[in-house]
């Protein structure tokens, strides 16, 4: 019950005139102390079982084909690969991503998951993050020698 | 000390319904967890990695097949960037979605996509120090696509000189993976804790 706080004062109720208020030290610590211990284990135990990969040396004259760049790149990849111009694309969306708080006149009273007035902005870039992974996956297993279209079964 | 610090960087008291794992999934926190993860095996690595095209290699080999643990703390140092990108990628998706960029947290936003940017270029220059095929290759491909992009061909100049896995442009990948994008990091990430905070938190927003 220490942990608890009774809200008599209007101006320390949510938004929307609700809910309780708690201290952090212990209750929300509490949960970052989880996810952080949690995330510790999850990287220690996968690491296990996920080796870093070691290939031989590295041999200017004898490349690779396809050469692929990292993964975390490979769409990149996908896109120039269907001509240089499409960087531009990748430019483009940066540019609207970073200048996405003074896009729209949308001022919402607190976060909401796909809220009114955000899910313009929500879609398109649910439709980006999309596009991205599968042309990741496109490019890590479905293409062969010179980036041809292949089957990887 | 540590502990009183980093109450500051909270709020005093949260909104009990916002304590549900669900609420923001702790994305951020667990890609600065990842972060740590990867400072902490990174200055491990530094104690055998030589940063020239001769030694470089071998000086892995020697770390996997001598040193006990080193191949593991290599595979934990490769899956905690990987984890970390995959995390923060999640974490600007989540904020999207739910609409947290939004003023007053403009700042916020431009420093977390910057931090975004800047652990893309950590990761790749990282991809390079092993120097085996799979390094070099990718790496030397990650230039050949950066030469596409305006100003490309200037940057590309300037990280690579001497051309891919020469003394040069390894040195260069080296110092800005384990010093000056690093700090950079570090700092982008504590402006964004101090935002996250000065903005109320993860209150009223997610």
């Amino acid at each position: 019950m220490a942990e608890r706080i009774e809200v008599k004062n209007d101006m320390r109720r949510g938004p929307r005139g609700s809910g309780e208020y708690v201290r952090s030290s212990p209750c929300f610590f509490r949960l970052v102390k989880r996810a952080f211990w949690g995330g510790m284990v999850a990287l220690a135990l996968l690491a296990v079982v996920i080796p870093a990969p070691l290939l031989d040396p590295a041999n200017p004259g004898a490349p690779p084909n396809p050469a692929k760049s990292a993964w975390f790149l490979l769409w990149t990849q996908e896109v120039v690969s269907h001509g240089n111009g499409f960087a531009w694309i990748i430019v483009g969306l940066s540019l609207w991503f970073m200048a996405l708080p003074w896009l729209g006149k949308h001022r919402p009273e607190r976060a909401v998951w796909f809220g009114e007035g955000n899910r313009a902005v929500a879609w398109t870039t649910i439709a980006v993050f999309a596009a991205i992974v599968s042309m990741t996956v496109l490019a890590m297993f479905f293409r062969g020698e010179n980036w041809s279209l292949v089957s990887p079964f | 000390m540590i502990k009183e610090f980093a109450k500051h960087l909270f709020p005093r008291v949260v909104l009990r319904e916002n304590l549900r794992f669900t609420y923001t999934f702790c994305l951020g926190g667990l890609a600065f967890t990842a972060l740590m993860v990867l400072a902490v095996s990174g200055v491990l690595l530094l104690f055998y990695y030589q940063p020239t095209p001769a030694g470089a290699f071998d000086s892995i080999l020697f770390l996997e097949s001598t040193v006990i643990g080193g191949k593991y703390l290599r595979g934990l140092h490769r899956l905690a960037s990987h984890g970390l990108l995959v995390l923060l990628f999640l974490h600007i998706l989540r904020v999207v979605l739910s609409g947290a960029f939004r003023p007053p947290r403009e700042l916020t936003w431009v420093v977390g996509v910057g931090l975004l940017g800047l652990t893309v270029f950590e990761a790749y220059t990282g991809y390079l120090l092993p120097m085996d095929q799979l390094a070099f290759w990718a790496t030397r491909t990650g230039m050949e696509l950066l030469a596409t992009l305006p100003g490309g061909p200037w940057l590309k100049a300037v990280l690579v000189p001497d051309g891919v896995g020469e003394p040069l442009s390894l040195l260069r990948f080296y110092a800005l993976h384990v010093v000056v994008v690093p700090v950079a990091v570090l700092a982008l990430s504590f402006l964004h804790f101090y935002r996250v905070r000065k903005t109320k938190g993860i209150l009223p927003y997610l």
